[in-house]
């Protein structure tokens, strides 16, 4: 039995530029159940971006319904909203955006900070994330002496640290070679068995046949 | 969550050494300069706080006006104290000094010391002031002729104990020698008080013709009982007047009424004055030491305040400079669930944690230079008084309270990005919301120009002084002071030393034209009978044949006196002004009427008028002032022309020694004692030039940071414009063009403020300077060079930078 986790109702996302008005996303309907992987495909600025952080709720629908486990968030004010995506989303970056003062244990901890985790609890839960990607070896050293791949490992583990049920991931593998992107494909592909929910944008057929479902996008519509 | 802050904000001053520096050294600056004057504004409201009844104790103070002379007092005449006691009961108490010798040789072995700490004291002293008794009882201390009561140093100095000084006998030089007995040791008096005395003599030993209400000579202080409200009691010194002082006055001058006596422009007035008021806000005759000033007091904290402003400027400046550099950070948070009030935290523990680390530094400049400032201040403050409990809470607040003003902006700046704007790496926010940025630079510099202004000015003002027609010459004159001397001993040695070739004149001068100097005035009329009309009231002075020449005065009218006229003890020579005073058209040969000391009229022929010369500070304009024949020579005045000053004191110092042995040899320069009248001011100025070069350094350190930024922001651009054929000059000037477009706008907002304030400093003196575009002209410089040669340093740097290497970066 799978539930419904988020739905999309007719969203629409357009912006002023200059005197113009810009539709970026154009009345979306997408349903996405819970234990999906999704691949969002598309060309350059057909709105693959801007899809994910809307659904992420970095960026907020201009018109339409975005229902998320049964809340209406396009009626809800900017603070329950930051809630609702600090509790169950988790983000992964293309250029990872892990923050270089902090050591690689440190940024694995950050979410759980403005959760108000407790200390012996967050040093156990970083410490289990530590052990299941396999770099307690790197855990003191400081984003810049990783290799790319290894930086997007930790900022996947940044996003499940949280235990979040849904990771939206934008190009999560377009900085990396093919083998560290198979890696990381392979790890979500793992995740989504283990029962997360994946959104991920990507130009790769490769890595959206690790997926469940691929949502083709064009000029911000879906066309299939 | 705290921790994780201080984590990140330890790290990010670490990656950005120059940075830091430039932050934590500005913030230590103006931390350490704020910490500094804090202490003194602190010392300077303490003054006479430390009294149980500090709030209940009030100088009675005298004002008058007599035929256009005013006087402004901080005595009252002697029976005063006594008659306010004995007619109001909200009086509990009074205490008089007397004060008017101003020092007395105590005899210590064989040899004299002049102490200058003395004073005679009624026996209530210790029932209105909180003096500590160390042995002996302060109660009744007093209450016989010749006892003394003294402070432990002095009981160290003659007796070796407060222990082996109790019931002891000091010999001072009173009516040639008189004889005390120590009938209690007290605990040294705090520095913070507005009289400083080492002795107090009992007061039944003071030689003078009591019950006189006319001369103002005590010091009277009195209590008021609990609940007195001191203003409403001002209203009962009328009554004083007439029952009491118009009576007695009526003897001398034809006066009326009082309301007559005011009708003719005249005024007699006293006042309560709270003793905690005096230190700051009296400067009046007679004052019992060199009073602080409210005004100055305001100034420098002003002006430490804007120092410590400007230092957290620079750090606004510099934290929204570099915002770009943190916009991902602050993208990231965002991100992973910050709210942007934890953001706001995290920003202010960094401006904090910057302000702790400013604060440890600013300790180290505190101690550095707490003993310059001393020096100039006159005050003695150690780091240890930073230890009080008060001082300690402020310390411990206070960067707390910079890293609020400093990071407040900056956190709500930094916090307010979006997230999805900055993550997608194309923010450039350096250039952006340039507004506020500009205009606190010019605020920097606006204040950094007025300071500056403000120590031209006062440094030329005090050069006028020095070098102003003063009327006299002060320069190459001695004064021997001669206590302890006989009379026939004073004329021999005055003989001797005149012999000598290096002396050209000298004197018997006791009265002096600076305002350390003893001081005698009275009241003339020009007619026999004075009415409140035809009376004024003019400095009187005795000298000898020889004093005009000595001191270098110059006749404008008549003769100086003359040992070849007879007649010239009834002979006067006035000054200017007092010709005016008087009304003369002519006033050789007039005469004036005084009421002599026993009551009888005498008459003075004017032989002589001088030219006007500066007797008080150059606050004022000149008074009325008239010479008479007469033999004062407490101390005597040599005009010397010789390279060799010292050899030639030496020599008098042998010749006093010789005359009287045993006593001691004190002197000072005519020109010295000149310079003192404007010590305040120099310290004024020394202050303001210390807080000048202060504001202009945090300022550029800034305007250093911020070009520092715009130069590596701009690196690319430089690049491709040199490679498009921009010469190294042409770059400096783009990358200083804006800066030092600001720098002239602030130059032009400082000008009016900095004229409008130091003309208003520079009406304290009848003689003053005038602003001229000068000071101007040349501040504005000095704040456009140091500005340039700031930005030149980065600009120099980017525009000589191989292009090659900008570009290949990319």
């Amino acid at each position: 039995m799978t539930n419904s986790l988020l739905s999309l109702n007719e969203a629409t996302k357009t912006v002023n530029s200059g005197s113009n008005k810009v539709t970026l996303l154009d009345n979306i309907d997408l349903q996405v159940k819970e234990g999906e992987f999704i691949s969002l495909m598309g060309p350059s600025g057909s709105g693959k971006s801007t899809l994910l952080n809307c659904i992420g709720m970095l960026d907020s629908f201009t018109g339409g319904g975005y229902t998320f486990l049964g809340e209406p968030v396009h009626s809800m004010k900017e603070k329950n909203r930051s809630k609702l995506y600090k509790e169950y989303i988790g983000f992964v970056f293309q250029a990872y955006h892990l923050i270089d003062e902090l050591k690689v244990w440190e940024n694995i901890e950050t979410p759980l900070l403005y959760k108000n985790v407790k200390s012996s609890e967050r040093k156990a839960l970083v410490a289990d994330m530590l052990d299941r990607f396999n770099i307690v070896g790197k855990k003191d050293l400081f984003p810049q002496q990783l290799s790319g791949g290894q930086q997007q490992l930790v900022g996947i583990a940044r996003a499940l640290i949280g235990e979040p049920k849904l990771i939206l991931a934008d190009e999560p593998t377009g900085n990396l070679n093919s083998k560290q992107s198979t890696e990381i494909m392979e790890l979500f592909s793992k995740l989504n068995k283990e029962g997360v929910t994946i959104i991920q944008a990507t130009h790769s057929e490769n890595n959206a046949s690790y997926g469940s479902r691929v949502v083709n996008l064009l000029d911000g519509k879906i066309v299939s | 969550m705290i921790k994780n802050y201080f984590k990140i904000a330890w790290r990010n001053l670490l990656k950005k050494k120059g940075f830091t520096a430039i932050n934590i050294i500005g913030l230590s600056l103006g931390i350490g300069c704020f910490i500094i004057i804090s202490m003194f504004v602190i010392d300077e409201l303490s003054y006479d706080q430390y009294h149980d009844n500090a709030n209940r104790i009030y100088r009675v103070n005298s004002d008058v006006i007599f035929g256009g002379t005013e006087m402004s007092m901080a005595v009252s005449s002697d029976p005063m104290g006594e008659v306010l006691k004995k007619d109001y009961p909200e009086v509990e108490n009074y205490v008089r000094f007397y004060a008017s010798n101003g020092s007395k040789l105590i005899k210590k072995g064989n040899e004299f010391i002049n102490e200058g700490a003395v004073a005679h004291a009624d026996s209530t002293l210790f029932k209105v002031f909180t003096l500590p008794a160390i042995v002996g009882d302060t109660n009744t201390a007093l209450n016989n002729p010749n006892t003394v009561v003294i402070t432990e140093t002095a009981a160290n100095r003659y007796f070796g104990s407060p222990q082996l000084a109790i019931n002891q006998f000091l010999e001072t030089d009173d009516n040639g020698k008189t004889l005390y007995k120590v009938t209690s040791v007290i605990e040294d008096m705090p520095r913070n008080s507005h009289f400083n005395f080492d002795f107090f003599f009992s007061m039944a030993n003071v030689d003078y013709g009591f019950g006189n209400y006319m001369s103002h000579n005590f010091h009277t202080y009195i209590l008021l009982k609990e609940g007195t409200d001191y203003k409403d009691f001002n209203k009962n010194f009328k009554e004083i007047i007439n029952k009491y002082v118009l009576p007695q006055a009526a003897q001398f001058i034809e006066i009326s009424s009082m309301e007559d006596f005011e009708a003719s422009g005249n005024k007699l007035e006293y006042t309560l004055m709270p003793l905690t008021d005096i230190h700051l806000h009296s400067s009046r005759g007679a004052e019992l030491s060199a009073n602080g000033n409210i005004q100055y007091v305001y100034i420098f904290s002003a002006a430490a305040l804007f120092i410590l402003l400007i230092a957290c400027i620079n750090f606004i400046n510099l934290t929204t400079a570099r915002s770009s550099s943190r916009a991902k950070e602050v993208g990231i948070r965002k991100v992973l669930g910050s709210e942007k009030k934890a953001l706001i935290g995290q920003f202010l523990t960094e401006s904090t944690l910057i302000a702790i680390l400013a604060l440890f530094v600013s300790l180290l400049f505190v101690w550095l230079s707490l003993g310059w400032f001393n020096g100039v201040s006159g005050k003695e403050m150690y780091m240890t008084s930073l230890l009080s409990p008060k001082f300690l809470i402020f310390i411990i607040v206070l960067p707390f309270i910079v890293g609020g003003l400093a990071g407040t902006y900056p956190a709500f700046f930094l916090s307010s990005f979006k997230p999805i704007k900055v993550l997608k790496g194309k923010l450039s926010l350096g250039n952006k919301k340039n507004t506020l940025r500009n205009f606190l630079v010019v605020f920097q510099f606006a204040t950094s120009i007025i300071l500056i202004v403000g120590t031209i000015v006062i440094y030329k003002q005090l050069n006028h002084i020095q070098n102003s027609n003063l009327g006299f010459n002060k320069e190459q004159v001695v004064v021997v002071n001669n206590f302890g001397l006989s009379r026939e001993t004073r004329q021999s040695l005055k003989n001797e030393i005149e012999q000598l070739t290096e002396v050209k004149s000298a004197s018997f001068a006791g009265y002096l034209p600076v305002s350390s100097s003893s001081r005698s005035d009275t009241t003339f009329s020009t007619e026999t009978v004075m009415t409140e009309s035809n009376g004024f009231n003019m400095q009187y002075w005795n000298i000898d044949y020889e004093y005009l020449e000595t001191i270098g005065m110059e006749m404008k009218l008549g003769r100086n006196f003359s040992r070849d006229f007879g007649s010239d003890s009834t002979g006067i020579i006035l000054n200017e002004t007092a010709v005016k005073l008087a009304g003369f058209t002519n006033p050789i040969g007039k005469k004036l009427y005084t009421i002599d000391g026993d009551n009888s009229l005498e008459a003075y022929t004017i032989i002589g008028v001088v030219k006007n010369f500066n007797f008080a500070s150059l606050r004022e304009n000149v008074g009325g002032l008239c010479f008479q024949l007469g033999n004062n020579s407490w101390e005597t005045a040599f005009r010397f022309n010789t390279t060799d000053v010292s050899g030639l004191l030496a020599t008098i110092e042998n010749k006093y020694k010789a005359a009287g042995p045993g006593m001691p040899f004190n002197y000072e320069f005519l020109d010295e004692a000149f310079d003192n009248m404007y010590r305040q001011e120099r310290r004024v100025g020394t202050v303001a030039m210390a807080f000048a070069i202060l504001a202009i350094i945090i300022a550029c350190l800034g305007l250093f940071g911020l070009a520092t930024y715009i130069a590596e922001q701009r690196t690319k651009e430089i690049g491709i414009r040199k490679v498009l054929g921009a010469s190294v000059s042409n770059i400096i000037r783009m990358l200083s063009k804006d800066f030092v477009k600001l720098v002239i706008l602030a130059f032009v907002i400082a000008t009016p403020i900095a004229w409008w304030f130091m003309d208003k400093w520079l009406q304290e003196f009848a003689y003053r300077i005038d602003i001229n575009w000068g000071v101007f002209a040349v501040t504005g410089l000095v704040a456009l060079i140091v500005a340039l040669i700031t930005l030149s340093f980065q600009a120099i740097r980017a525009a000589i930078a191989n292009p090659v290497d900008s570009l290949k970066t990319e």
